[in-house]
């Protein structure tokens, strides 16, 4: 993935400067040891915060646990894959992996489509282009919680996008109709991020030489053709990058099911895998079921992600 | 004239599409200066009915000022974590040559793709039970201390310098630190803006984690209050509807300011080569 | 090289930090803790008339206790306040008592070690027994453990407007809607008329303490007064519950009932006619609508002083993470006497667990008359099942609810059997 812009060399891994004389602090440490006490606050905090937490999550994840209070210790004994079958038996543990596969049939297809071509469309140099910028990076630096807040209002039963479609409105409603729900949060998502995804098109964009796009003129290609012939193939890694970013976006949905369906709403329609590890590790003090389900959604979100990076790019880099 | 219509025609598209994608922002600031915000279409361009209730009803079951003021705490240590922590990370990974540095790199792409939420009840345990840091600043900012993201842009940056002034300063005798102080700071400038643009959003919108971590109202961010007020007191206020919509506004605007202000120097190019890395 | 000296100490002082807190915890043995005394925390519910309480009774004790300062605080953020206790409990950070404990969360509370006995106390039986004598025994825990001080309950009624009633042509004083089919008959009037959008709007979200407001009151009332488990086992699926089942399907079907929840308070803006409502209501909706109260209906219907309901009582815990148990002690017991008691059921209209409480209080219920129905209701409640996995059992409960009587996917009499197999699960493991 290196769609980069800037002028840059590329990193220097590998030692091929002429072999002077090394001292051992140097062949241990490397040239600059220094690195290795800047890196460290950084390396700390990723062991303390990740990589640790990470470990416990699977630990937990094979043994029976429950959460007790402070200086109060229980047994927690191993009990190999039962968690993962109570997990993976429980429909609506399966519901909600479900849900997210409906999220992202709806979700990244639009994110994509309408960010590559609002991009391009910025791109052409039209008048008030930053001020269009602005409006498309607004939902994505807001916080959700205030704009759940709006969308509660306007997609509610007697909510004004109803009042404006009038007979056309579904019944029930859009947030407590099993069909509708998670499509609506999947749309919610994709307005709210599509800036972001905006952003990284248009920064994809200008690595496309100008050349290219003189020569479809030359061959005769209009506007589309140009899009579709130039414009797709060039930002092609970009679009790995938004495939793999909105693919990570909807296994982590928890807000949304959380605030805006009250809590995966109707009957479970809209449960997410995350919204389920909340509701059995903090209200049903169930712990290491949740775990189990944390640690598929992360396999999950890997196979799903390596096959965005197979699809899109590798296969014809000359 | 075919080319000039077509011009004409993605101006309004695209107009057309900014509409959509400011609107709720409209509904948000006109409801919450409402008396009585209704689904009506015709009340999205009141003509009465103007009133700041709904700030003051909000501020007596929420404490907007403390809860403003935690979650600028939240943000300004995240800031400040990243801004040090997160450049130095950036600056070794660029360009020293330290055993380890390509480890570093694989560990920051790895960290992309684990969803924090599965993180977070160990990390929740591990906070509150073993360092005692529940209901404290600290335990809210130590998850998001260093953006990772941010790294990648000071990575990108600090790769993008020609080596040739490093070179020229190590000739002079500099210290590393000297040379990335006075040297290769002051030339990444325009990363700072943006690094902090990008962190910003992170910890003031972040809901769900200083949501465990808090349980005392007077420690929590302004999020987590207004995300309690919804569920929870909202139906008991004269005017819910409005008094949502100007919690939303409260927690909206210092970041759509902040945004608008600085939108010029948030330029594509570093945000986009700084999340690819 | 003063700047690297510089950057290392500052590592060094952050990973000092970090060990610093990590040594945080740890405590004397129970004996001594008990008897330990300083500043407290305590949360009370959101309620504003309870929290009004709760408020003026910690300020009169700080007046006397200047050494033994009593924080009150509002129970945090959550979609229920059980979560927030038992994220509270985990990690320590837990007050010393909390006003609000429902029968159902507090087992599970009592396996994570949140709670303290209140045997432990030298006078804690004895006490506990003097102030609700024999009701204390359904609030037992394991092995008769003191886990909860039964505090107040809200026995739940029908709460109506007459305003709203009046204009669907019923007769506010006699609404004569006792029997499943008068009600259903009744609300349709409501809705048809025009004179609400929702005859009765239980909300139709899937948290695990909604039946308590919908099904389960008028399950104990159609059976006269059968808990939810009885002998470890589920009782509902009979034609008991199969008949409160379709009783609230026949609501959401016909459209008196809303399938989305109220984003207000449906029943102050007139929006819903009727909702299910304990005596806290009262004091809620004083002067912003005029209310009466009538039983919850059963199929056949039953007098008023036969029909038994839902306690949805709550209950006072002391938690583990206590600092200073005597204080939380000394406190609890002042804030639960005889005084006290009376002043909240005066400030909030909640009914305290206390034996004879019509007598205990004479002039309280001349003065409310409003209150009597429900002091004398007080008297034929059933609480939740004091069981393990209680939280879990209505979780899975209201889903399969949910999927057969507001939406309509799954036909009753599965959904009751998917329930009940559910439950009983649950309930053996």
């Amino acid at each position: 993935m290196s769609t980069s812009t800037t002028s840059q060399r590329p990193p220097d891994d590998t030692f091929t400067e002429p072999q002077r004389s090394r001292s051992l602090k140097e062949r241990l440490l490397g040239k600059q040891p220094l690195g290795l006490v800047f890196s460290a606050p950084y390396v700390v905090f990723l062991a303390v915060v990740f990589a640790y937490p990470f470990g416990l999550a699977i630990w937990i994840s094979f043994h029976d646990y429950i959460f007790t209070a402070p200086n109060v210790s229980v047994p927690h004994p191993f009990v190999g894959l039962q968690n993962y079958v109570t997990a993976l038996t429980d429909p609506a543990v399966l519901r909600s992996f479900l849900n997210t596969l409906i999220f992202l049939v709806i979700n990244v297809p639009i994110t994509v489509v309408l960010s590559i071509v609002l991009a391009a469309a910025l791109n052409t140099g039209i008048r008030w282009a930053s001020a269009f910028r602005v409006a498309f990076y607004v939902p994505y630096v807001t916080a959700s919680v205030s704009l759940i807040g709006v969308w509660l209002l306007l997609f509610s039963q007697g909510g004004l996008i109803n009042s404006i479609l009038g007979p056309l409105a579904p019944d029930p409603s859009w947030l407590i109709n099993s069909k509708l729900a998670m499509p609506s949060i999947a749309i919610y998502v994709a307005w709210k991020q599509l800036g972001f995804y905006i952003l990284l098109y248009l920064a994809a964009l200008q690595a496309i030489p100008k050349e290219l796009y003189e020569a479809a003129s030359i061959d005769g290609s209009g506007t589309l053709g140009k899009f579709w012939n130039v414009t797709v193939p060039g930002v092609r890694s970009a679009t790995v990058l938004v495939l793999i970013l909105a693919i990570i976006t909807g296994a982590n949905l928890f807000t949304e099911p959380y605030l805006l369906t009250n809590g995966g709403g109707p009957d479970g329609a809209s449960a997410t895998p995350v919204l389920l590890i909340y509701q059995k590790a903090l209200q049903q003090t169930n712990p290491d079921v949740a775990s189990a389900i944390g640690v598929v959604l992360v396999i999950a979100v890997g196979i799903l992600s390596a096959l965005a990076n197979r699809v899109g790019g590798g296969s014809d880099d000359e | 004239m075919n080319d000039r219509g077509r011009r004409v025609l993605l101006h309004v598209a695209l107009a057309a599409a900014a509409l959509v994608f400011i609107f709720p922002f409209y509904f948000m600031v006109i409801g919450a200066f409402q008396e009585n915000p209704t689904n009506d279409p015709s009340s999205l361009f009141p003509i009465g009915g103007w009133t700041t209730r709904n700030f003051s009803d909000i501020n007596s079951r929420v404490p907007l000022g403390t809860a403003l003021l935690n979650s600028a705490i939240f943000t300004i240590g995240v800031l400040l974590g990243t801004l040090t922590f997160g450049l130095l990370a950036g600056y070794a990974s660029a360009r020293l040559r330290f055993r380890g540095r390509s480890v570093v790199f694989v560990a920051m792409l790895l960290v992309q793709m684990i969803p924090f939420q599965l993180l977070m009840v160990p990390l929740y345990v591990l906070l509150t039970r073993t360092y005692g840091l529940g209901d404290t600043h600290i335990g809210i900012i130590l998850p998001f201390l260093v953006n990772t993201t941010a790294v990648f842009i000071f990575r990108q940056f600090f790769l993008g310098l020609p080596e040739s002034i490093f070179e020229s300063a190590r000739l002079d005798g500099a210290s590393e630190l000297r040379t990335l102080w006075s040297i290769a700071l002051p030339l990444v400038r325009p990363a700072f803006v943006t690094v902090i643009l990008v962190t910003f959003i992170g910890p003031w919108n972040e809901f769900l984690w200083p949501f465990l971590i808090t349980k005392d109202v007077t420690m929590q961010p302004l999020a987590v209050a207004l995300a309690n007020y919804i569920t929870n007191v909202s139906q008991t206020a004269s005017n819910p509807n409005g008094a949502i919509l100007a919690g939303a506004c409260v927690l909206a605007f210092p970041v759509v300011l902040l945004f608008c202000l600085f939108q010029r120097y948030f330029t594509s190019t570093d945000v986009g080569s700084g999340v690819k890395g | 090289m003063k700047k690297r000296t510089a950057i290392t100490a500052m590592v060094g002082a952050t990973a000092l930090l970090l060990a610093a807190c990590g040594n945080g915890g740890g405590g004397g043995s129970e004996e001594t803790a008990n008897t330990t005394t300083g500043p407290i925390t305590v949360w009370f519910s959101n309620n504003e008339q309870e929290l009004a309480w709760g408020k003026s009774v910690t300020e009169q004790w700080n007046k006397d206790h200047a050494d033994q300062k009593v924080t009150a605080q509002e129970i945090p953020a959550g979609a229920s306040s059980e979560e927030a206790i038992t994220a509270a409990i985990t990690a320590g950070t837990a007050p010393c008592l909390v006003y609000n404990i429902s029968a159902a969360a507090a087992p599970q509370w009592e396996r994570q070690g949140g709670l303290i006995d209140l045997k432990t106390f030298s006078d804690g039986e004895d006490y506990l027994t003097k102030r609700s004598g024999d009701l204390l025994n359904g609030y037992k825990g394991q092995d008769g453990g003191l886990f909860q001080v039964p505090w107040k309950s809200n026995p739940v009624m029908v709460m109506y407007n007459k305003d709203l009633f009046k204009k669907a042509g019923i007769d506010p004083e006699k609404p004569d809607m006792d029997t499943f089919d008068k009600f259903i008959a009744a609300s349709q009037k409501i809705v048809s008329s025009g004179a609400a959008k929702a005859a009765i709007w239980p909300s139709p979200t899937s948290e695990f303490f909604q039946p308590w407001f919908d099904f389960y009151p008028v399950y104990i009332a159609q059976t006269g007064g059968t808990n939810f488990v009885k002998d470890g086992k589920a009782t509902f699926n009979d034609d008991n519950g199969k008949a409160v089942w379709e009783f609230f399907h026949t609501l959401y079907a016909d459209g008196v009932s809303p399938k989305e929840k109220s984003n207000d308070d449906a029943m102050g803006t007139g929006a819903a006619a009727m909702q299910m409502a304990g005596p806290w209501a009262i004091a809620s909706y004083k002067g912003k609508i005029d209310y009466g109260f009538m039983p919850v209906p059963t199929k056949d219907g039953k007098t008023a002083d036969e029909t038994y309901t839902f306690a949805d009582s709550k209950n006072i815990s002391m938690f583990t993470s206590c600092k200073a148990n005597g204080t939380a002690w000394e406190f609890l017991k002042y804030t639960t006497s005889e005084e006290n008691d009376g002043a909240f059921l005066e400030a909030t209209g909640q009914m305290p667990i206390r034996p004879g409480l019509e007598k205990a209080y004479p002039e309280y219920f001349k003065a409310n008359p409003d209150y009597v129905a429900f002091a004398s209701q007080a008297s034929r409640t059933v609480d939740v099942p004091n069981v393990a996995n209680s939280v879990e059992m209505w979780q899975d409960f209201r889903n399969k609810y949910s999927a057969s009587v507001i939406f309509g996917t799954t036909p009753i009499p599965d959904g009751l059997a998917a329930a009940e197999k559910s439950v009983n699960d649950l309930i053996s493991q």
